[in-house]
């Protein structure tokens, strides 16, 4: 048990220590890349009617006429005391914006990608069966159309059809409807936190609210996870010790069950890399459905070069992704048995 | 207790902050409700019977009356008594001069209204009455006092939340409101919505709404369908190609107001080819306009002719340029340019016309042999570039437009060497000179007639593609009423209410 916890432990400080320069380089390159890209934030902020003196002004407030590497010096000072800056847009502190809107996000990611896996992967599993086979033809006709609707059309079908023409969705505009008082704030997410006050109202809203954007979250991500499951499980079935197995009269089941065993290992890195792509992919759903949540902001502080936000933004993005990524492989190295 | 009564809005984004001296998204859509000026403009009856504003009208409002010196350079305003603000405080004097120390110290939007209407002073001559002293009479002043900026806050209410590092408390008035307005902020919860209530102690008519909601709805096909259903009473900003449909829908009302913005396409005299004026006036000719205004505007824009357009005083129709490709190939020729040129036409998405303005300017101009390659550039680059004094566009697309629809204040935004809004370094020693002129003259007569010549020389000099006027079209519930176009182009809400 100790040499477990030893290892875990030495797992962890590793990718960690290897996390970080990369995280370093994130930041770098995100930093440099807005300023680079021609943005110029003090226009806008200063007004319509800013003149050259006050254009001036407001840049040397924002610290935006120093040389870029003594900005970029600054902004790591502030990250190691753990601010990330303010707004330009109204003045909130990016990490305040950060800690309200991103549970909003994961509601979103987590349930889909948890209702595509478990739509996915049964589906995936049962068309490697039968390679080709009337199952295997339709689940590859649905993977194909999940893969080629755009999610910004399917968000707006699904309000045409389920919010105007037939009423059943309630209207999209926000996470709860207006009538329902919202749970108080314990993590942000509004259906853990009308779970932890017994709020059924709210979070009945909530769900009602979720299910179109998670319905088309989901068909975005089931699609390639069938695709992978069917692939993954194919293969297994093709190799070597499955035929053993088969040829030593073991059952359809237990066959089966030993290629969902080691299907496992690829599935769980697949899923990590679904959670992290669909969180960058939210903006779209979250603009349509006026979610308010992680993706819709960064997208707006991109559009209108709102620096800090922008950093901030791609920073929680990277930091998710790592945090995603070794606990998939740190499960990984806990259920593979020649680790 | 009277019955509270729910507008609900359906915005593309919740305002980011609220201080009239900061302009951020949102701000002035907010902040037109919470602050309203010592003077309005009037109204008169529109063609339509519908009320219109009269730019030519401007009457007291949190002033009662004022006084002026035969100079014309010392205005007394009376402060109407009992204005007060939701926290119960009276508007005083103080009130006043707090503001404008507020503004001068931020040397933000707030100042440059001040510089713009000439203000040098402003003091407490009694609790009620304050004196405000000019470098020059101008005809922009009054005008300029009907605005939201510099916004009149309640300095009482201010002053709790000032702290030693900053002192006129603008960190709080940020996020905060304390005006003696129609509404004050109730909540704000960032990204998602912001809800105003009535200020019970509104010295005026009482709003028919007395609980404003605005939910962010970033998506304007979502905004449609809100509407559409009623589950909103008005949406903001939606697409021109919607506008026709939503007219045809008995569930909405569309009020359409032409405006005096225009969409124009710059020049910029200091790049070549721009610098001779025979391009820019075969540019001028060899522009589609008739196009324009079937596929970009959709019919649905009003041809503009002059840099200044109705209902702005003195408006004439200057810009005589009609499309005649031949004509354009002439001058271009005459330029040293028989072959044609090659030009790049820069755009950002500040507004949506301009991409298709772009794409129909290229597919016209190609026909007199200017070939123009479309290049569209993020907004923030295009702000910081057409800045005055920097102006690194050389042919641009730009709105022309103003919150105060006095002639001489819109000619020295856009077209004075040093306005604020002159995106194209539109520097012409003659222009500007009549524009100071037109800026002090006090005859009405003279004043007229600068204005005239000052929009045939702009028109002359070609610096400015005059297209269509994209107007105002704002969108509600079907029950709504009392809407009235104001010059700073934002919708009011204390004007509106609901037949039902």
């Amino acid at each position: 048990m100790g040499g477990q916890t030893a290892r875990i432990a030495r797992f962890i400080g590793v990718r960690l220590a290897v996390s970080a320069p990369v995280i370093l380089g994130i930041v770098f390159l995100t930093f440099m890349l807005i300023r680079m890209g021609g943005q110029d934030p003090v226009a806008m902020l200063a007004g319509p009617m800013a003149d050259e003196a006050m254009l001036n002004a407001l840049r040397a407030q924002l610290q935006l006429d120093q040389p870029l590497l003594a900005q970029f010096a600054n902004y790591m000072v502030r990250i190691a005391h753990g601010d990330l800056g303010v707004s330009w847009q109204g003045g909130i502190p990016v990490l305040n914006e950060i800690r309200h809107l991103f549970p909003a996000t994961l509601e979103l990611v987590l349930l889909s990608v948890a209702l595509a896996a478990l739509i996915g992967i049964p589906i995936g599993m049962r068309a490697a069966t039968k390679p080709n086979g009337w199952f295997d033809q339709i689940s590859r006709f649905v993977s194909l159309a999940g893969f080629s609707m755009p999610t910004y059309w399917m968000g707006l079908m699904a309000i045409l059809v389920f919010f105007y023409i037939l009423r059943w969705a309630p209207a999209p505009m926000g996470r709860l409807s207006m009538e329902v008082a919202a749970p108080a704030v314990v993590t942000g997410s509004i259906l853990v936190d009308a779970l932890l006050e017994a709020n059924w109202r709210a979070m009945g809203s909530a769900l009602a609210h979720l299910a179109l954007p998670v319905a088309c979250f989901t068909m975005l991500a089931a699609a390639p996870m069938i695709k992978q499951t069917r692939a993954i499980v194919i293969e297994i079935m093709g190799s070597d010790y499955v035929r053993y197995a088969r040829a030593n009269g073991f059952s359809a089941a237990t066959v089966r069950r030993m290629a969902l065993r080691n299907a496992a290992t690829p599935l769980l890195t697949f899923l990590g890399s679904e959670l992290t792509s669909l969180l960058a992919a939210a903006a779209l759903i979250e603009y349509i459905f006026s979610l308010s949540g992680l993706g819709q902001w960064g997208l707006n502080a991109i559009l209108l070069g709102d620096f800090a936000v922008v950093q901030g933004y791609v920073l929680t993005l990277a930091l998710f992704s790592m945090a995603i990524f070794m606990v998939i492989d740190l499960i990984v190295m806990l259920i593979e048995p020649r680790n | 207790m009277a019955q509270e009564k729910t507008l609900v809005m359906a915005m593309s984004a919740t305002p980011k902050g609220f201080d009239p001296d900061i302009w951020v998204p949102g701000q002035i859509e907010a902040a037109v409700n919470l602050y309203e000026g010592l003077t309005k403009y009037g109204t008169r009856s529109g063609a339509n019977g519908k009320v219109e504003v009269d730019p030519s009208k401007i009457e007291p409002h949190l002033a009662e009356s004022w006084t002026v010196s035969p100079d014309g350079k010392t205005y007394v305003f009376k402060l109407k008594r009992g204005v007060r603000s939701p926290f119960g405080n009276e508007l005083t004097a103080q009130d006043i001069v707090w503001t404008y120390e507020k503004s001068a110290l931020q040397k933000r939007t707030g100042q440059f209204m001040r510089t713009a209407a000439r203000i040098e002073k402003v003091e407490a001559v009694s609790k009620y009455e304050v004196r405000y002293t000019l470098s020059d009479a101008n005809r922009i002043f009054l005008g300029a006092l009907t605005l939201h900026l510099p916004a009149i806050f309640d300095a009482s209410e201010a002053k709790k939340h000032a702290t030693p590092d900053d002192p006129y408390a603008t960190k709080w008035l940020a996020l905060n409101t304390a005006g003696y307005g129609p509404y004050h902020l109730q909540a704000l919860q960032a990204g998602q919505q912001a809800v105003f209530v009535v200020n019970p102690n509104y010295a005026f008519k009482k709003p028919y709404y007395t609980k404003m909601i605005w939910r962010e709805v970033p998506s304007p096909a979502t905004r449609v369908a809100l509407v559409r259903t009623g589950q909103v009473q008005y949406a903001e900003q939606i697409p021109f190609q919607q506008l026709t449909a939503l007219r045809a829908d008995n569930t909405v009302k569309v009020e359409s107001v032409p405006g005096f913005g225009g969409a124009t396409v710059r020049m910029n005299p200091r790049f070549p080819p721009f610098d001779k004026v025979k391009v820019r006036q075969a540019v001028a000719y060899a522009t589609d306009y008739a196009a324009i205004g079937e596929a970009v505007f959709l019919g649905q824009g009003t041809r503009s002719r002059s840099m200044l357009n109705s209902p702005i005083a003195g408006a004439v129709n200057a810009y005589k340029y009609e499309t005649d490709y031949n004509k354009a190939k002439q001058l271009l020729a005459e330029a040293g340019y028989p072959n044609g040129v090659d030009v790049t036409l820069e755009y950002s998405t500040n507004w949506w016309w301009e991409e298709p303005l772009v794409l129909q300017m290229q597919a016209s101009l190609a026909k007199a042999g200017i070939r123009v390659t479309p290049k569209r550039i993020p907004s923030t680059e295009m702000l910081a570039r057409r800045t005055i004094n920097v102006w690194t566009v050389p042919f641009l697309t730009h709105l022309t437009s103003s919150f105060v629809p006095d002639p001489s204040y819109n000619m020295f935004l856009t077209a004075h060497c040093r306005g604020s809004s002159n995106v194209n370094a539109n520097c012409d020693a003659a222009m500007d000179k009549l524009i100071d002129a037109s800026v002090v003259e006090r005859d009405q007569k003279r004043w007229l007639a600068l204005i005239e010549q000052a929009q045939n020389l702009q028109a002359d000099s070609a610096t400015f593609i005059e297209t269509f006027l994209p107007g105002t079209h704002e969108v509600f519930a079907a029950c709504m009423k009392g809407y009235v176009w104001k010059p700073h182009n934002r919708l009011v809400w204390k004007d509106l209410s609901c037949n039902s």
